[in-house]
């Protein structure tokens, strides 16, 4: 028992060794890259380390929710379907880009890059696993693991008799998730996509300009609702792991991906539950602020480049100038002052019809610009103002790579890959995300896990891969 | 995910398109040999079918096919007389043809060319490191001359 009395040096604030005292004099800009270091996170601590995870998933969504837990150090097991793998493996982008994987499974197809970040870290094992030879397997697996991740359609898993009803039986610690389109409810045999969440959440229709700039509703390129939802889902497993821990039970999380896409409209919905107005798409200009959106620049600033997305597409830049002075200030510089002695408040300003007009004499001024040109007189003049930057440039870009936001990893499969990756989801000081490997062949780890985690011998793997089993 | 037809007077793996099939009926003509095969498909399952209909006009041709047994002898999309025409097509380096890139945009090696072995261990097992210098030497006597021009960066 501590005596209350007595003033001990460690329970005081502040430094307690000389290498502390030296790290609170460090500036706070070499402090933050002592601590994070990019590139050291392998000599750190894995926060996860001791979570076995089952992967039951495919393509974007689901996987994503696992690889963030491989990344943080849990071991994740990737359960594919014999010979076939992921269907993701074999989907984006458009068959173009493939890496190819040494296993003996249509051998002369590789694994697309698409399939890229959503299951890095993890081992890979096949298992047809709604076959009756394959549950004493399976159900061995969820006894020594922590939980599960599925993505089938709902009540699939409870058909093979390996839902949430039945797993808890065999391991009541076991948290359990499923993912997938709509859920339980009128749309429950609905399968989904990223852009059908987009679309089914309303998110779509405020994205894209208006229609009478002669605009559509736009779906984001990339599957930014798939990537969102499986980081969702990782937030719902982790609070799972915290709640098991007080109370020793495991938990089921049913996830709709098409649900996660509504949190993403802010305040479109309370817009139209307090006001009955229907939020519309403004496109690259904002509906609160102006001048506070995108403008295209009339130069590329590669005109020499033979890839038309460099020649042509690199022309767009970020301008912020939405305070009175700062307004006054965009003015001046492109020789408009007469708007403002117009538009002088900001609610002059934000009207459709004085976004049109400002708008339009923005794109008037930077037409015989290069985009590099714009953002450099407007930031010298101490406005916000930044390039709409293409992959190459973020590539080349000192901010990420100081930081270690995109990095070259020399996977131990597939040799030299550029990738963003975990070290794209925030630092950690001292248990930082790490990437291993990206992904690795189909069934690569099958004897890994059968033979030396579970104990089943070759003789029975090998029967199980004769049958196709695994 | 899509349902296949797998004929087995010519060994020829026909596959379906999910989104077309999953609610169709009708007859569809192998991709390898003259066999034509009725379906019936009620949400993605095979209600009825596939049936040989030796002679009959098929109603479509499947989407893509290939030879398993055969080193996966492939019949791509758009191949006239055995496959759907394929309408969307974009750009030709699209058309489902591997890049054989051997060298990444920093010029060090990365596996993305064929063949490669077609196994490596039990079960569909590999081993965890590919050893380029001792598995692909063409590649790392590619990759030696690489260094020596100052082709290979750090970033």
């Amino acid at each position: 028992m501590k005596d209350q009395r007595v003033t001990r040096i460690e329970d005081l604030p502040g430094p307690k060794s000389q290498g502390e005292l030296e790290e609170m004099k460090m500036p706070y800009e070499e402090y933050c890259r002592k601590v994070f270091s990019p590139g050291q996170e392998k000599t750190k601590p894995e926060s996860l380390k001791g979570i076995r995870w089952l992967s039951t998933t495919m393509y974007i969504f689901t996987p994503h929710s696992v690889a963030n837990l491989a990344e943080l150090g849990a071991e994740c097991i990737k359960v594919e379907m014999p010979r076939m793998g992921d269907p993701m493996r074999h989907t984006s982008p458009f068959n173009e880009c493939y890496l190819y994987p040494l296993h003996d499974s249509r051998p002369m197809t590789g694994t697309g890059l698409g399939f890229t970040n959503a299951n890095s870290n993890e081992y890979y094992i096949t298992m047809d696993y709604h076959v009756p030879e394959m549950k004493e397997a399976f159900y061995r697996l969820v006894k020594l693991s922590d939980g599960l991740t599925e993505c089938y359609r709902p009540g699939t898993f409870d058909r093979w008799k390996q839902s949430y009803r039945y797993l808890q039986e065999l391991n009541p610690r076991f948290i359990y998730v499923w993912g997938g389109g709509f859920g339980y409810g009128p749309k429950v045999f609905g399968g989904s996509y990223d852009i059908l969440g987009q679309a089914h959440a309303g998110l779509a229709s405020v994205t894209g300009f208006h229609e009478d700039f002669g605009g559509h509703c736009t779906k984001h390129s990339n599957w930014c609702i798939d990537w969102y939802s499986g980081t969702q889902i990782t937030v719902a497993i982790l609070a799972a792991l915290y709640w098991r821990r007080k109370t020793g039970l495991g938990t089921m999380i049913e996830f709709s991906q098409v649900q996660a896409a509504t949190r993403c409209l802010g305040y479109t919905v309370p817009l139209y539950g307090r006001f009955g107005i229907v939020r519309q798409r403004w496109g690259n200009w904002d509906t609160q602020l102006c001048v506070h959106g995108i403008i295209l620049c009339g130069k590329s600033d590669y005109p020499d480049e033979p890839n038309p997305q460099l020649k042509y597409e690199a022309r767009y830049a970020v301008v912020s100038a939405f305070n009175d002075p700062d307004f006054k200030e965009l003015c001046a510089i492109i020789g408009r002052n007469d708007l403002w002695d117009q538009y002088k408040t900001l609610q002059d300003r934000v009207r459709p019809q004085a976004q049109i007009a400002i708008y339009k004499a923005l794109e008037e001024w930077a037409a015989d610009k290069t985009r590099s040109q714009v953002v450099k007189t407007l930031t010298d003049a101490g406005l916000l103002a930044m390039p709409v930057m293409n992959d190459k440039e973020v590539y080349e870009c000192e901010h990420f790579r100081q930081r270690g936001t995109i990095r070259w990893l020399d996977d131990p499969v597939f040799g030299d890959l550029l990738i963003q990756s975990g070290y794209s989801c925030g630092l950690m000081s001292k248990t930082p995300r790490r990437v291993n490997w990206l992904w690795r062949p189909v069934g690569a780890d099958n004897v890994k896990i059968y033979h030396e985690m579970l104990g089943y011998p070759m003789s029975k793997i090998e029967e199980w891969y004769e049958k196709n089993l695994i | 995910m899509c349902d296949i037809i797998w004929c087995k007077d010519c060994d020829t793996v026909n596959y379906l398109d999910p989104y077309y099939f999953w609610n169709w009926e009708g007859k569809i003509k192998c991709a390898g040999c003259e066999n034509v095969y009725y379906i019936y498909m009620i949400q993605g399952h095979m209600y009825k079918g596939p049936e040989k209909k030796a002679g009959e006009k098929p109603d479509i041709l499947p989407v893509y096919a290939d030879k398993p047994n055969d080193g996966y002898e492939q019949i791509l999309p758009g191949t006239p007389g055995k496959t759907r025409p394929y309408n969307c097509l974009p750009r030709h380096i699209y058309l489902g043809k591997a890049d054989m890139v051997k060298f990444s945009a920093r010029g060090r090696p990365v596996r993305g060319w064929r063949p490669q072995p077609p196994s490596t261990g039990v079960a569909g097992s590999c081993g965890f490191t590919w050893d380029i210098q001792k598995l692909s030497p063409e590649v790392w006597q590619e990759y030696q001359e690489k260094i020596k021009k100052g082709e290979v960066s750090e970033w």
